[in-house]
């Protein structure tokens, strides 16, 4: 069921559109739907950068405003966070917080945190766990349109910090952010500098390369990439591609079979181990999939979902991923195992 | 009166009815049920409480946040439960008595269309985010207004309000506003199609006293009108014209009960999203059970719907500890075998 996959990044935005196929009263609005052009929407968010308050009078004291615009003010910094949001988890992690997170999701996989306790998904958690576990900070997402778990948290005196996660400054701002709450700045400093280095290196070293045409494929049926100003668009453009769609203006688009057909991607990018079905031997055996060049002639590329799907501290190893992906003589051997090109030798496979 | 309302709607004729329990132990009963349930609904939960750390905390001692958990969280939760469960199925009671069709249920007269539409446009337009009251206010209007629309398409054909009518009426109304649904969905975020969708799941993890206090405002005139209106119900239907000869005033009382059973299932649906099933098969099970007089069967579905999915929405946040179930699906899992039990069992007991 659709709803076991919210909160997971990526996973979550597909759901969506896969419960709009299976509703059963839609069938009509597929045509719609497979041919659609969302309007740029996520205005509400888009342009919140979180602007730091100056600190209160009391030296520990932290007011900061969160990805929706609301002011959070926290006495101290927060010791019992809840993350509903796997990509803040993962950030609060790298900050050296781990000890710091008294709940999770059930989609949160990190070692470090195997031994938390479980709220349930990350749009639907038990609100009565959340308050069992004394919490002082919960991260929410900025995008639920519902308002719920905000709300009644909020009144039930929590304080909830919400985050957006769609672009490479999110990652940042995030870490800026959490880093703050945690009372980890210097911390956080070290992570974004050497993310931004990271991403630097992998940039300067494509420098001057011709640049492939990508299409990554977020979801296969119906086919759903990402546009180009999500952190994975902007990671394909920095590791030295270009995105087959980067004429959209929208963050997640479906876009039709026949379009892909006619624009013949250079490389098929591939994230598995989210979606059952999107495999390689799936679309080898799609109408459309199998009549691109790229699948007929082995550029296709899987990489692992966490990696890519998630917008947090490893963006720049997932930068390294997609740029061995575009150029295999950037493969070394960390990022080996993190990229396969199941389709290379047909021969032998068959 | 048992014998003659009986006809139309009753499940199925071999199935007779037991008239030995007096309808005053029938309606003590049930209502022992849902005290049950209630307290369950109130001592279970995902955090488990001792029950003196509980019985503290339903009086405000003890730790803040067990009071919390209990005082605004499962109580208001395990209420709205009940509130809901009983305005369902009294709404689908009167509306199968009504259409004196088997099929009929809360929903039917587009209720739920209406309300997913101004809970969807609320969520696409981005006025959810601005206050938490946005979504369910935008809901109940677009309830109402699809039954005023279904209203007006009805009247406006014959010159009396004929119910095949009204329910085709229903019937198109619903189906134009998911293809608008649909339509604006298609063009909206993916953010805003997961919270429509989650949305169209109902829930009660939103309740809180205000909700209560609300739906307890709007549920308590609705049931007494209703209940007053058991009688003609059941001249009702047995057929119009034999109501209107034994003295019922045929087109008032269907416009009255027509429009409090709506506004019933527009309330609901306005605070939990749409929940299936209670509303179709909790009456249902009540007539299996003891008859289709609505003098009873009212009643008792109102304590029976009640108590139906206080439970089902107990389960669905304990089963899976903090993974709360949607609560469509525990309705369904858990009512159907239940349903089809009673459908089957031998007649004579």
């Amino acid at each position: 069921m659709f709803f076991a996959w919210t909160s997971r990044e990526v996973a979550w935005r597909v759901c969506g559109r896969v419960a709009l196929r299976a509703a059963p009263f839609v069938a009509f609005a597929l045509a719609f739907a497979l041919a659609s052009c969302r309007a740029p929407g996520d205005s509400a968010a888009d342009s919140t950068s979180a602007r730091r308050a100056p600190r209160a009078g009391r030296g520990s004291a932290i007011e900061l405003t969160d990805d929706a615009g609301r002011v959070v003010h926290l006495d101290a910094p927060a010791r019992r966070v809840i993350s509903l949001v796997s990509s803040a988890t993962e950030t609060l992690i790298a900050l050296g917080a781990a000890d710091r997170i008294v709940g999770r999701t059930r989609y949160d996989d990190a070692p470090e945190i195997a031994a938390v306790p479980s709220v349930g998904g990350g749009v639907d958690p038990s609100i009565e766990t959340i308050v069992g576990l004394h919490p002082d900070l919960v991260i929410a997402w900025s995008a639920d349109k519902r308002q719920a778990v905000r709300a009644k948290l909020t009144a039930l005196g929590v304080h909830v910090f919400t985050v957006r996660t769609e672009d490479t400054s999110d990652v940042f701002r995030g870490i800026a952010n959490l880093g703050r709450l945690t009372g980890r700045d210097s911390a956080a400093l070290r992570l974004g500098g050497s993310i931004r280095g990271e991403l630097d290196d992998v940039r300067r070293s494509v420098a001057g390369r011709p640049a492939p045409s990508v299409f990554f494929v977020v979801f296969n049926d119906p086919p759903m990439t990402a546009g180009p100003d999500t952190f994975i668009g902007q990671l394909i453009g920095l590791a030295g591609g270009r995105s087959l769609f980067d004429d959209t203006r929208q963050l997640w688009p479906n876009v039709s079979m026949e379009e892909i057909v006619r624009r013949q991607p250079d490389v098929v990018i591939v994230p598995v181990g989210e979606f059952k079905t999107n495999t390689v031997d799936y679309l080898r055996a799609r109408t459309g999939w199998r009549d691109l060049r790229a699948v007929r002639e082995g550029r296709v590329v899987t990489v692992p979902a966490n990696l890519l799907n998630r917008p947090g501290a490893n963006i720049g190893k997932a930068a390294r991923v997609l740029r061995a992906a575009f150029y295999p003589e950037f493969t070394s051997a960390a990022d080996s195992a993190n990229v396969a090109r199941p389709l290379s030798a047909p021969a032998e496979r068959r | 009166m048992e014998s003659t309302s009986a006809g139309a709607i009753a499940l199925p004729a071999r199935t007779r009815v037991h008239y030995g329990m007096p309808v005053s132990m029938r309606l003590l009963a049930l209502a022992v049920i849902l005290a049950l349930a209630l307290v369950a609904a109130i001592r279970l939960g995902a955090v488990s409480l001792s029950t003196t750390a509980l019985l503290d905390a339903v009086t405000g001692r003890g730790d803040a946040s067990t009071v919390a958990i209990v005082r605004q969280l499962r109580m208001p939760r395990a209420l709205q439960a009940a509130l809901v469960g009983a305005a369902l199925a009294v709404s689908g009671a009167t509306f199968q008595a009504l259409l004196r069709n088997a099929l009929a249920e809360p929903y039917i007269l587009g209720v739920s269309s209406g309300a997913a539409f101004g809970a969807v446009a609320t969520v696409v337009t981005g006025w959810s985010m601005r206050s938490v009251w946005a979504l369910p206010a935008a809901a109940f209007a677009g309830a109402i207004g699809s039954m005023l629309l279904v209203f007006r398409i009805a009247f406006s054909v014959g010159r009396a309000l004929d119910a095949r009518v009204l329910l085709l009426a229903g019937v198109v109304v619903s189906s134009f506003l998911v293809a608008l649904i649909w339509l604006v969905l298609t063009f909206a975020d993916t953010e805003s199609v997961r919270s429509a969708i989650f949305w169209m799941m109902g829930s009660h993890a939103g309740a809180s006293w205000r909700s209560v206090s609300i739906l307890a405002t709007c549920l308590v005139p609705s049931l007494a009108v209703l209940f007053a209106l058991a009688r003609p119900l059941n001249l009702l239907a047995v057929g119009e014209s034999t109501a209107a000869y034994l003295g019922t005033n045929v087109e008032r009382t269907k416009l009255i009960a027509f429009a409090v059973a709506t506004l019933l299932a527009a309330v609901s649906v306005a605070v939990s999203g749409t929940i299936g099933f209670v509303g179709l098969v909790v009456p249902h099970a009540m007539r299996l059970l003891w008859g289709s007089d609505n003098r009873a069967l009212l009643p008792c579905a109102a304590l029976a719907g009640g108590a139906f999915l206080v439970g089902a929405d107990t389960l669905s946040r304990t089963l899976a500890g903090a993974n709360e179930l949607p609560i469509g699906v525990v309705t369904a899992l858990i009512g159907v075998p239940c349903f089809v039990w009673l459908l089957r069992r031998p007649a004579a007991l």
